[in-house]
């Protein structure tokens, strides 16, 4: 039988308090979630290999030790192709920066400007010339020297000193872009030594995904083994819900953001970006936040075009394109098919949690809250129907009672 | 229970071996057949399991007594079932409701084997899956005739 839970406001209450008070927890000993969660999206994606190797006669052991060895090959080949290009692109990162902060300054002028001459209206507003005498109610602007309105309509003046736009601007950009790289020289050595801070925590994903792995069923028995005898079968219930409802959310991401890169990076190439599928991956895995990370990631490859070529001012607009048509392939085909059907959650919900996760937790709260959520949804649901299931509560007391009187059964006071 | 003793030693796998499910496979099938029970003990009088709730898997009797009755009429027992009988077993096939209730007659040893694992078991052991589908299958075949027969008899005398 196939039954819609339903929630009512004070579970979906529990809901979002619990959420939010995990992430808080979460943020608290971070060092070890981020590890956690990496390894429990690993164990997802590798179980169906286990269960491949398995299913050809093969014992879990055996199994998870092939997988985990052709794992750390693949990882330790990627590393050895991929560092070089890391390491040149962390070298420059300094300098490169900067300049994006300066190409990404320049194109905002160069929209502020272009939008000024498509409006007049909106930017030039009449200058004020008060008669004599006038009292209509217009509040004259402030007096100064420079102002028209300060003029007396008979009194000749000179004319206005010309300013050269062009030199604002790039004062402006010029301006901002020190603050940026003074800001990345004052916190650099921060960046790096916190780097450094992470690599214990990154050793433990593969220690951690062997175990999850081999001994993953069997530690779900264990935590079972502690579960009253009438709530067992709705808990185990609990268990197959929270299991799959993670397992669909992870898969579900990593195709989506395999198709997002794929299509993204097609996009990208024949506009004749530099490092396009690249580009596209590092904006597809920011899209792992969702709304905010893929106006970030859109924000970001509009930067590097603005900033790689200069000479082509509509360019950035031609990725914005891009970006759009693949939001709404998203949205429309590949989201559906992958995680859409994992967390049905109402959109305004979906923003309203990430910003909330992001105030109460910060970027790891960002990070965290969709699946933290998708798991808190899920076991507040049934926890909810098992807290409201009278009969399941009375069979619980029942047994607590037969219990209670076989402990008591030969202890009389004489 | 993160230690398990060999297939030869673990007394449990001997009690499952008599079970009619599994007599086709080995001991050392069965050891990975028990990797994914959960073991359950319930006292006398104790609530196994309602009838309308939704079922999750199969109940199998290792020791002690286990009465099926509906509870319209609680004091009618439809069947009782002693070490090495099962029930449940719709609930491995699909997400069926209970269609009786299920309560100890005295302390009873019981393990479940829950549906998802069972159809794990088909991806990962189609084997030794499947030699238990026929074995269910079979009995299920012979409930099905005794509930005709009956039907008819009862036809019969009307």
């Amino acid at each position: 039988m196939n039954r819609v839970l339903t929630t009512g406001p004070i579970v979906w209450l529990g809901i979002i308090v619990t959420t939010c008070l995990l992430l808080v927890l979460f943020q608290t000993v971070l060092w070890l979630v981020l590890p956690l969660l990496i390894s429990v999206v690993s164990y997802y994606i590798l179980s169906p290999l286990v269960h491949m190797l398995m299913s050809h006669g093969m014992n879990r052991s055996r199994a998870v030790m092939i997988i985990t060895i052709l794992l750390t090959i693949f990882l330790a080949a990627l590393a050895i192709i991929v560092y070089p290009k890391i390491s040149k692109m962390v070298n420059n990162w300094q300098g490169k920066v900067g300049d994006y902060a300066e190409s990404g300054a320049k194109l905002f002028l160069a929209a502020e400007k272009t939008v000024g001459k498509m409006t007049p209206f909106m930017h030039h507003t009449p200058a004020l010339v008060v008669a004599p005498g006038d009292k209509s109610g217009v509040v004259p602007e402030k007096k100064d020297k420079t102002s028209p309105a300060a003029v007396k309509p008979d009194e000749k003046v000179p004319p206005p000193p010309v300013v050269d736009e062009a030199k604002v601007n790039e004062a402006d950009t010029q301006a901002l872009d020190d603050q940026v790289a003074a800001r990345i020289n004052e916190n650099f050595g921060d960046i790096a030594f916190e780097l450094l801070r992470w690599i214990p925590s990154v050793l433990l994903i593969p220690y951690m995904t062997y175990f999850f792995l081999l001994d993953g069923p069997r530690f779900k028995r264990f935590l079972v083994q502690a579960i009253p005898n009438a709530f067992f079968e709705k808990t185990l219930y609990l268990f197959y819900r929270v299991e799959d409802q993670l397992r669909r959310y992870f898969q579900g991401l990593l195709a989506l953001t395999a198709l997002d890169a794929t299509c993204l990076g097609i996009g990208l190439w024949f506009l004749g970006l530099n490092a396009p599928f690249i580009l596209a991956i590092i904006a597809a895995m920011m899209a792992w936040l969702p709304y905010l990370g893929s106006i970030a990631g859109g924000l970001l490859v509009v930067l590097v075009a603005a900033h790689d070529f200069p000479a082509d001012p509509w360019l950035p607009y031609e990725v914005v394109g891009v970006f759009v048509v693949v939001r709404l392939l998203d949205d429309f085909v590949f989201m559906p098919l992958t995680v859409g059907r994992s967390l049905s959650m109402h959109p305004l919900v979906t923003v309203l949690m990430i910003l909330l996760g992001g105030a109460v937790a910060g970027i790891a709260g960002l990070l965290l809250v969709m699946p933290v959520l998708g798991v808190v949804m899920v076991a507040g649901q049934i926890i909810g129907e098992l807290l409201t299931d009278q009969r399941i509560l009375a069979r619980h007391f029942h047994a607590r009672e037969l219990r209670r009187r076989r402990a008591r059964v030969d202890l009389f006071f004489k | 229970m993160f230690f398990g003793l060999t297939p030869d030693d673990n007394p449990r796998l001997k009690l499952l071996k008599n079970v009619v499910l599994f007599k086709d496979l080995s001991l050392r099938d069965l050891a990975v057949v028990d990797q994914m029970f959960h073991a359950r003990h319930y006292l006398a009088d104790e609530v196994i399991f309602d009838e309308g709730e939704e079922g999750q898997g199969l109940f199998v009797v290792l020791s002690g007594r286990v009465k099926i009755t509906l509870p319209a009429d609680v004091d009618t027992v439809l069947i009782e079932l002693g070490p090495g009988a099962f029930f449940g077993e719709v609930a491995l096939l699909d997400q069926s409701v209970r269609t009786a209730q299920a309560r100890a007659i005295e302390d009873a040893e019981i393990v479940a084997l829950f549906r998802t694992e069972f159809y794990s078991l088909l991806e990962t052991h189609s084997s030794i899956a499947s030699r238990i589908s026929f074995q269910l299958a079979r009995v299920l075949a012979a409930r099905l005739r005794q509930a005709v027969l009956n039907t008819n008899r009862h036809h019969e005398a009307s």
